[in-house]
């Protein structure tokens, strides 16, 4: 899309401008003489060509498609689009943390698609991200996995037919309210919440896993009632028991923020008892103690690159963790957990071959195809491959370098993002911005002078 | 375990270099041998071209000879460098390291100190030597940081309490020694102030809500801050003024007496400035006062880059790798900061601003490079830049005769996340790169 | 708070005439917005009700007669959302009924009935719920709020109660009566519904809490009245229904009231809505120019905050706002102009703003034709709460609810001569006294 001539009717947000700038997916893109790491296959220099969002053909000699839109990458480099296992951004809230079980709320419910992380996410080379529900409860919300569809609704962002999932959390964040000790509610004893230590975070989960399993029941008997003719009054609906119902049936995964490996063991054991797997373990920052256990049991893990010491629980986070994790046989991610690192995760896979030795392709993939079979999306993304969804970053150098730099963001075969773009619209950008400003100004003065001057000292709301 | 490591003669390959490294475990000691002669290897002195196939030889912790063509004297042991690189130590200008063990655990942090003026502070000796985190940051090549102190109270920086002006001095040290007198490089590199900013955004925790002050009351509440600042300054250049009379009861004050290098233009105030108008704010006050100055953390410094350059005030970053401020902001803004900054020729090196990133002072100074910094300017500004603003260029910052032999050689580019540091040296010495983190991998990943 | 209640009962009957028993408005413009407007015509009152209006229609003997010449009268406005008439019910601290769109916390809330004194566990403490509550039951004359509105020129409003989730019942009231009771037109409005939040300690604490929980009791409301219904038809051998309060008020709800104000949560309440499948009029909508063909395509009824946002007072001359916060305060006004564009049903509604005819103004200027406003403040209101039948226009056998203008009502400075509610003549004070905000706060 083009900037109209007048630019007072350009004033909406120009990262939709851009969005709209995309390529319509129904049209077929090469990106051609590009070194291109598919992560699930060698890397070679040749081209992609891309129809109807999707991988149509891959190799060093392509056939360019009659009408085809060209894309010289003059040796830049192509990659599956970055997968962020952990992610807070494009919501209006994440943590329910009233309670120790908020199962019954969900990511889904509050997505903001207008957050300008995502756009900053895409500049950074992500195509999807795991929108989390924070770690305030031993059993948090239900989770949303996006597309970074920049632009679109809130439904259009969601990853459709991704499997849906659940947040728990372990360790000091889910027993922080079992302390009047620290932070706003500092001596208010009458707001403590249960669980304050490790051991009540097992039971808080237990004791739900036993109320989902009594709830499951209820209806499998009104079901059988029914099923004879019989009358019976249908069980309560309850929104806080029907995840862990289907946690129960596998129909939910569960990514369950933990640290140490104590608690790690802990809810690996819980799960095996009730009969269902742990789908990831997220940050898991002692990952590394208990590798063997949670590759026994099969639960993947989702670390950060080298964060430590920020309280005591990850003392023992070692930037090796991720490399430990791969040799012993855990399908492992990087993840962000923040607006900021989303940002570079090529750099943050990059520290895993600086500590621990992973090969380049071993890295790439800690950021692409593993997060993507961990969220059971690997059929769609998190590799160059033929028939796979054309999610795709384009690095000037290779995206390990601490020098790469995103150029082109493509997801589902439209360029969401385009560094040259977005650096050619700044001016426009900052001269529509000045004259809304002004325009405002004007406003405000018309307004001053009709209703007087505000009184010193106004407080007033934004 | 001896701290001493026979570095292999001529034979050694490099990876036994990094092997020999990881046996020695503790810091130098007086009296160890810190004279060697590294050959075949790629030196970046920093302040001139690059050397394939140079070395180095260093005598009695100083740098001795650097060239292409230099014979390995008799008798000083040869390090073999074939494949890698030799670089200055790198200087982290912005730490809170050895301070702080555990950030959101009070009793391990040292940073805030209460009261408004404390100028008398100096973070050297409350570093603790045996801090995880100094080996843990040395491991990737830095040699050496600042170290500062923070605004809160209670130990830590988050506690209620109004915030310092004055939080006391910065320090400059080597990450390396049995006791902080060894580590040190510069009790007092600068004092640090805190300049007031005007804060109308606010955040209700208990409701978890955003608000508004208004402006006015923020302004007053300002102004006052900066009067209370310039009012402290004046209150101890009366007392330089009382002590030159030197009178039979003139009374010493720790506080007053640790501000006379500072007012006498010897030491210089680092202030943090995080935007246009606390940036004008500060260096009004330089020029007032009359002062040295350094800025750290500008931010949202705007139109005032000529400003700071013609003003010739050096500036430690540290906001590189952070969010933009604002949404409206472009996304690379400060990724690009630093480009930013060399444009219009101002002086700067990197700092983290923290202590468990510390270590990632090299990524930080990258990833600008990525972004239009040019990639020499990037090395200078984690090694001779810093050097040069903290005033000990003299002696460190570049691999020149006659500087200590801060070094690190390593496999690769110093700024690339791969890059593993494979050696160090401070003052000559060679100095493990073993730590917590690499304790731990070895033992887990030997777990049957 | 109290004293000034008091201050402004005192002043009521000073302003109010004494009611003649017929008036007749003659030679006057007559704007019916049921049908076309008179160029020169009379109303006639009688008993509280219009008994005719007309080109050709004789003042009866007994009127009292007023001459209409250069005047226009229009149906009374009705503000189609607030809490006008309930005393101590001041708009929630921060932006009252605007929406918010699930920023604030419930303020004032009634306290969960199961656990008055400790945090809501969930849904099962009821938490912000008072659905049972009625506005008609709270509603009082003297409100200092009403009098200052009908001076504006409104003659009705739809009134909720405050605090919480489900706030409880609307009415929609007649701005003046003897007492509270001879206000309420219809004591069922519809059940008013915030995303208010528990606090940091009690549920719902988020925004997700708040929708989880919104969605938790439509499920149980809907499991209840399913459970009555096979309990009343045979009542042996099934566990008998415990009555519920708050699960009877949302059944007895006709319409959930739910607040929406950038383009991105109207389309999200608008899905919520429909997920939910109960009849849902959406409420704050500010930035609705954005999301006019979402709301009607899914054939939504809309209700327009008229206090338009705005920068904050006395900020930082540094601070600049998002380009996001600046479109929306200047497009916000174009908003009733995008949904009448749209074809989507629209009523406004003051939001104690303290201007509302200049806000009207700016809405019109943003290409809002003046039919199209006078309708949102008229005949919409009156036909989404079902009262068109009595209020709204101008019409032979409706309630005598009229606002008699000198000029026109959206005019600058627009001067209105008599207010009459339930036929009852208001005239509001001399311009010297409404030059203060028309709405105190």
């Amino acid at each position: 899309m083009r900037f109209v001539s007048n630019l007072r009717n350009v004033s909406y947000s120009f990262a939709l401008a851009l969005a709209a700038a995309a390529t319509l997916g129904a049209q077929v893109i090469v990106i051609q003489n590009a070194n291109i790491l598919p992560v699930t296959k060698p890397g070679f220099k040749g081209s992609v060509v891309i129809e109807n969002g999707k991988i149509k053909e891959m190799g060093e000699k392509v056939v360019v498609p009659a009408g085809a839109q060209v894309i010289e990458a003059n040796g830049q480099y192509l990659m599956p689009g970055i997968i962020d296992c952990h992610s807070h951004i494009a919501a209006d809230a994440i943590n329910e943390g009233s309670v120790s079980v908020s199962s019954m709320v969900g990511i889904e419910d509050v997505l903001n698609p207008t957050d300008i992380s995502i756009y900053r996410g895409l500049a950074g080379g992500v195509t999807s991200s795991n929108i989390l529900h924070g770690s305030a409860n031993a059993i948090g919300g239900k989770c949303t996995l996006i597309k970074m569809r920049w632009g679109k609704s809130a439904s259009e962002m969601v990853f459709e037919g991704a499997k849906p999932s659940i947040k728990f959390a372990l360790g000091e964040n889910p027993k922080r309210r079992g302390s009047a000790g620290s932070g706003p509610l500092q001596g208010s004893p009458g707001s403590l919440r249960y669980p304050a230590t490790r051991m009540g975070v097992e039971d808080v989960i237990r004791q739900a896993f036993n109320d989902a399993k009594i709830y499951q029941a209820k209806w499998q008997e009104y079901n059988a009632k029914t099923a004879k003719g019989e009358v019976a009054i249908p069980p309560r609906r309850d929104l806080k028991l029907e995840p862990l119902v289907e946690v129960l049936e596998s129909k939910r995964f569960v990514h369950a923020h933990s640290y140490r490996a104590d608690e790690i063991l802990m809810l690996l054991r819980v799960a095996d008892d009730y009969g269902f797997k742990i789908r990831t373990l997220q940050h898991v920052l002692e990952g590394y103690k208990v590798a063997k256990e949670i590759a026994a049991h099969g639960a993947g893990a989702s670390t950060f690159s080298d964060w430590w010491a920020y309280k005591v629980e990850a003392f023992d986070a070692i930037p090796y963790n991720a490399a430990i994790l791969t040799k012993k046989g855990v399908l492992t991610s990087i993840n962000s957990d923040s607006a900021d690192v989303t940002r570079r995760l090529n750099t943050e896979a990059a520290k895993a071959v600086k500590y621990g030795g992973l090969t380049e392709t071993e890295a790439l993939a800690l950021i692409t195809i593993n997060p993507a079979k961990q969220l059971a999306v690997d059929n769609r993304v998190g590799s160059i491959e033929v028939g796979k969804d054309a999610d795709l970053v384009l690095y000037d150098k290779h995206p390990l370098s601490s020098y790469a730099v995103a150029q082109k963001v493509f997801v589902d075969g439209s360029m969401y993002f385009d560094r040259m773009k977005d650096i050619e619209e700044r001016g426009k950008k900052e001269l529509v911005k000045k004259q809304m400003i002004d325009r405002s100004k004007e406003q405000e003065r018309l307004q001053q002078k009709k209703m007087g001057p505000p009184p010193a000292g106004a407080r007033r709301p934004a | 375990m001896t701290r001493r490591i026979l570095i292999s003669m001529a034979a050694c390959a490099a990876t036994l270099v990094a092997q020999a490294d990881k046996k020695a475990a503790a810091p130098a000691a007086a009296g160890a041998d810190n004279s060697f002669f590294l050959r075949n290897v790629t030196v970046h002195p920093v302040t001139g071209p690059e050397i394939a196939g140079g070395a180095v030889l260093v005598k009695d912790g100083k740098i001795a000879e650097v060239g292409a063509k230099l014979v390995a004297p008799k008798g000083v042991k040869v390090v073999e460098g074939k494949g890698l690189h030799v670089w200055p130590g790198m200087i982290n200008s912005a730490t809170q390291l050895g301070l702080q063990e555990i950030s959101s655990i009070r009793e391990t942090v040292d940073t805030g100190e209460i009261g408004t003026f404390n100028p008398q502070l100096r973070p050297l000796i409350a570093v603790n030597p045996e801090s995880e985190h100094l080996p843990v940051t040395r491991a990737n090549g830095i040699t050496s940081a600042m170290t500062m102190p923070a605004s809160g109270g209670g130990g830590g920086s988050r506690s209620a309490g109004t915030s310092p002006l004055i939080p006391g001095h910065v320090s400059l040290m080597h990450l390396d020694g049995w006791t902080w007198e060894e580590m040190e490089i510069k009790r007092n590199a600068a004092l640090m102030i805190q300049f007031p900013t005007i804060e109308t955004r606010t955040f209700n925790f208990m409701e978890f809500t955003a608000g508004r002050t208004a402006f006015t009351e923020a302004k007053r509440f300002y102004d006052r801050r900066v009067k209370e600042l310039n009012d402290y300054f004046d209150q101890a250049r009366n007392y330089q003024k009382a002590k030159a009379v030197a009178r039979p009861d003139f009374r010493i004050d720790l506080a007053f007496e640790a501000m006379l290098p500072v007012l006498d233009g010897k030491l210089p105030v680092i202030i943090p400035a995080p935007d246009e108008r606390t940036i004008k704010g500060a260096i009004e006050f330089i020029e007032k006062q009359k002062l040295k100055g350094i800025l750290a953390n500008i931010g949202r410094a705007g139109t005032t880059l000529e400003l700071i350059k013609a003003k010739n005030i050096p500036v430690i970053i540290g906001e590189s790798t952070d969010l933009p401020e604002q949404e409206d902001d472009a996304y690379d803004k400060n990724y690009a900061r630093a480009a930013d900054l060399h444009k219009a020729g101002i002086k700067f090196a990197f700092g983290t601003f923290d202590t468990q990133f510390a270590r990632n002072l090299p990524f930080q100074a990258g990833i600008a490079a990525g972004y239009g910094l040019p990639p020499a300017e990037a090395v200078k500004a984690v090694t001779i830049n810093a050097a040069e603003i903290w005033g000990i260029a003299g002696e460190y910052g570049s691999i020149e005769k006659g500087k200590w032999a801060d070094l690190i050689l390593t496999d690769g580019d110093l700024l690339e996340h791969k890059t593993s540091v494979k050696q160090m040296w401070i003052k000559g010495r060679a100095v493990s790169l073993e730590n917590k983190h690499t304790k731990m991998y070895e033992k887990y990943l030997a777990r049957p | 708070m109290r004293g000034l209640v008091t201050f402004v009962f005192a002043l009521t009957p000073i302003l109010a005439q004494a009611p003649p028993p017929v008036v007749a408005i003659r030679n006057a413009r007559i704007v019916t917005v049921s049908g076309p407007a008179i160029a020169k015509g009379t109303v006639v009152v009688r008993n509280g009700l219009i008994t005719e209006v007309g080109e050709n229609v004789a003042a009866p003997a007994d009127a009292w007669v007023v001459d209409g010449e250069g005047l226009t009268v229009y149906p009374g406005l009705v503000d189609a959302m607030g809490s006008i008439g309930i005393p101590e019910a001041a708009p929630a601290a921060a932006g009252g009924f605007g929406g918010g769109g699930g920023g604030r916390n419930a303020a004032g809330a009634l306290p969960a009935p199961n656990q008055a004194g400790l945090p809501a566990r969930g849904p099962e403490d009821r938490p912000l719920t008072s659905t049972w509550v009625r506005a008609a039951d709270l509603v009082r004359a003297n409100e200092r709020r009403v009098e200052a509105l009908r001076n504006s020129g409104f003659t009705s409003a739809v009134s909720f109660p405050t605090g919480g989730i489900f706030t409880g019942q609307g009415a929609v009231i007649n701005l003046a009566g003897e007492n509270g009771s001879r206000m309420v037109l219809d004591n069922s409005a519809g059940q008013f519904v915030t995303l208010a939040r528990g606090g940091f300690t009690a549920f719902p604490g988020s925004l997700m809490g708040t929708l989880a929980y919104i969605r938790q009791v439509f499920l149980d409301a809907d499991h209840y009245r399913k459970a009555k219904e096979l309990y009343a038809k045979a009542p042996q051998g099934l566990e008998r229904p415990a009555y519920d309060r708050a699960l009877e008020g949302v059944l007895e709800s006709k319409r959930f009231l739910m607040p929406a104000v950038r383009g991105y949560e109207i389309d999200r309440m608008i899905r919520f809505a429909k997920e939910m499948g109960v009849p849902t009029m959406f409420y704050g909508l500010h930035e609705g120019y954005k999301a006019a063909p979402l709301l009607a395509k899914s054939g939504s009824t809309a209700l327009v905050s008229l206090k338009w946002p705005e920068g904050a007072r006395d900020r930082d001359p540094d601070d600049v706002d998002s380009m996001k916060d600046l479109e929306l305060r200047e497009n916000a006004p174009s908003t009733p102009a995008a949904l009448a564009k749209a074809g989507v049903k629209f009523a406004l509604y003051s939001d104690g703003s303290e201007s509302v005819s200049r806000n009207i103004r700016r809405a019109i200027q943003k290409g809002l034709s003046t039919d199209d406003a006078l309708r949102a403040l008229t005949l919409t209101p009156a036909e989404i709460y079902g009262v068109a039948d009595r209020i709204g226009s101008i019409e032979k056998g409706k309630i005598a609810n009229l606002v008699v203008v000198k000029g026109d009502l959206f005019a600058e400075r627009p001067q209105i001569q008599h207010v009459f509610v339930d036929g009852v003549r208001y005239d509001p004070p001399p311009p010297a006294a409404a030059a203060k905000p028309e709405v105190t706060q």
